[in-house]
């Protein structure tokens, strides 16, 4: 089986052909088509919503004819066309949503809605086999939280951040030092030539109960220890970062093994774990969960770093688990800019599962 | 050839199929609304094309209106439509809504200006005009409703569209003789699939006319001693 896969729920435009395996053992990738518009919001800090959607129409029926394309196939080679219907940006989501509603209706194939954070929590499927349940954790731009992924369709939130997300406080920080947007990959890189024990930043929730997140006091702190030195050379702006990214790594690592113990407390026995989200790029984070996976015995499964960030792959996938299931949606489907996991989270919210 | 027509940029959903040669689209249907465009227009496409019959094989073009309108709208319809025509590899192509909105009147014989005109909202108009051998006067674009009273010249006009009393007003003030000849908030389909059987597909892109540039502010990207303050 083939699915079609759009995703425009931020700044990138995202179309991808996958194919199932026999058996259950992962997915094919035929096409993986990427168009980031990171440079058009770059001069503004931060992704402007009406600039993203714009740039999603201009360039999302190019992107499709080319997945197709480089999948050697066309629109009635594929079995069912999905889209992430959300959470994320309304007029980019309804760009995505639209077309691939407009496809299934005109092409005469079933057309499936996928949560964009369901995608990425099953990505570690598209990659291995991994059977349910799993742990996943999903750290980007806008979301981070930690998900007891116990089968298709069927997730519990453990915790999330209650105030920035993970990839937000990188973002943040980065641009305190005058790096440009986004900052995640530039404060890895400077990371990388800083000493991480230089400031000792605070890490928030460690150790704390539940497995929530919150990164807003660490951001804070970082800004202090700027103000205090006034003008930082290079030397402090790589060490702030390090010592910005330890604190970060801490943090994740204490709320998933936080989370593990919440995941195995109700009952539950993780095959693994698994990233997702554009932060799962980084290396000191990967080396860090791969560490704690390998004292705990847990799997880990981390996907390549082009499967974290947005992609449309990953939504073809979720797509796949959606339709091998019988799990389909009809063209009345509305775009849910927020859209939890969970149909519980809201009592969930405090980690209190 | 057959055309399926779709229009969202306004306050209605709608689509036609017609084909080439006949008077009258062979199945439309439109459905006022502020509110709901994307949920609507794709059943709403369904049950034209499945009453035209010969389902979306029989498409042999698509036309969809590309603005001026709501931003959110006009990217709903192409979406739409370049999806369908690109499952049905047919051309597509874009037509106005100013344009689609003045047709009925562009080549009704009248000695003065056809303007269409759609409300923009604080004071300002969408517009564009034709004089009387139906050759565009004025493109379209973006503008203060008194400042598209004095491009459209001295009378006397026929104004169309949700835009048209703001106008008449303004002729009121400036002592000019006007008609308010349909304040349609949306334009018939059957006329933005006539205008698209006629297009070029190679000259009517299916782009967006937003006509708006997006509102955006830069970030005060500020230097590293005066980091932002935010929480
Ligand atoms: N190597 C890295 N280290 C740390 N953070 C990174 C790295 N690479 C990317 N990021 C961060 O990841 C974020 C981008 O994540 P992603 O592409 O998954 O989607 P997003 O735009 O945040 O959307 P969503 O939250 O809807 O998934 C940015 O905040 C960026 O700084």
């Amino acid at each position: 089986m083939r699915v079609l896969g759009i995703e425009t729920t931020c700044d990138e435009t995202a179309v991808a052909v996958v194919a199932s395996r026999i058996g259950g053992d992962g997915g094919d990738i035929l096409s993986n088509e990427v168009m980031s518009q990171i440079a058009q919001h770059a001069a503004y800090g931060g992704v402007v919503p009406e600039i993203a959607a714009r740039a999603h129409i201009d360039v999302l029926e190019r992107l499709i004819v080319r997945a197709l394309d480089a999948a050697g196939t066309d629109i009635a080679g594929v079995d069912a066309i999905a889209a992430s219907a959300g959470p994320g940006l309304i007029g980019g989501i309804l760009v995505g949503l639209t077309a691939a509603k407009a496809l299934a209706l005109a092409a005469d194939k079933p057309f499936i809605a996928v949560n964009h954070l369901e995608a990425h929590a099953l990505t570690g499927r598209l990659t291995e086999r991994l059977d349910f349940p799993y742990l996943a954790l999903l750290v980007s731009g806008g979301h981070t939280q930690l998900v007891a992924v116990l089968g298709v369709g069927d997730y519990k939130r453990l915790g999330s951040t209650v105030d920035d997300a993970a990839g937000e406080a990188f973002d943040k920080v980065a641009k305190m030092l005058g790096l440009p947007y986004p900052g995640g990959p530039h404060i890895e890189r400077l990371a990388e030539e800083g000493d991480p024990a230089r400031f000792d930043f605070p890490r928030p929730m460690f150790g704390r109960e539940g497995a929530d997140f919150s990164l807003s006091g660490l951001k804070t702190a970082v800004r202090q220890e700027i103000a205090r030195i006034g003008t930082p050379t290079e030397r402090d702006v790589a060490d702030l970062a390090a010592s910005f990214q330890a604190a970060i790594v801490d943090v994740l690592v204490d709320r998933v093994r936080s989370g593990l113990r919440i995941f195995t407390q109700s009952g539950g026995q993780p095959n693994g774990l698994v990233i997702g989200g554009g932060v799962g790029a980084n290396g000191a984070i990967r080396r860090a969960l791969t560490r704690l996976c390998a004292e705990t015995g847990l799997r880990f499964v981390s996907p390549p770093p082009g499967l974290c960030s947005d992609n449309g792959a990953v939504v073809a996938w979720a797509g796949l688990e959606r339709f091998a299931r019988g799990m389909t949606d009809d063209l009345t489907f509305a775009a849910r800019p927020r859209w939890p996991l969970d149909a519980n989270a809201g009592s969930l919210h405090h980690g209190k599962a | 050839m057959r055309i399926l027509a779709i229009d969202t940029a306004l306050p209605a959903v709608s689509a036609c199929v017609l084909d080439l040669g006949a008077a009258d689209p062979i199945a439309i249907e439109t459905a006022p609304m502020e509110r709901g465009h994307a949920e609507e227009l794709l059943p709403l496409v369904e049950r034209v094309v499945a009453a035209a019959g010969g389902g979306f094989a029989s498409i042999g073009r698509v036309a969809v209106t590309v603005g001026p309108g709501s931003f959110t709208g006009i990217r709903i319809g192409l979406a739409a439509g370049q999806a369908i025509a690109l499952a049905v590899k047919a051309p597509i192509v874009g037509v106005s809504t100013l344009a689609a909105l003045a047709a009925p009147y562009v080549l009704v014989p009248f000695d003065g200006v056809v303007a269409a005109a759609i409300d923009a909202r604080h004071g300002q108009v969408y517009v564009t005009a034709y004089g009387p051998d139906g050759r565009t006067l004025l493109s379209p674009r973006r503008v203060g409703a008194h400042e598209a009273l004095r491009a459209l010249g001295s009378g006397p006009l026929r104004l169309i569209g949700s835009g048209a009393p703001l106008l008449a007003e303004e002729a009121r003030l400036a002592g000019l003789e006007a008609e308010v000849a349909s304040r349609a908030p949306a334009p018939d389909i059957a006329y933005v699939a006539r205008l698209g059987l006629v297009a070029d597909p190679a000259t009517a892109p299916a782009r967006p006319l937003y006509l708006k540039a997006p509102d955006a502010k830069p970030s005060e990207q500020r230097p590293l001693q005066d980091a932002p303050a935010e929480a």
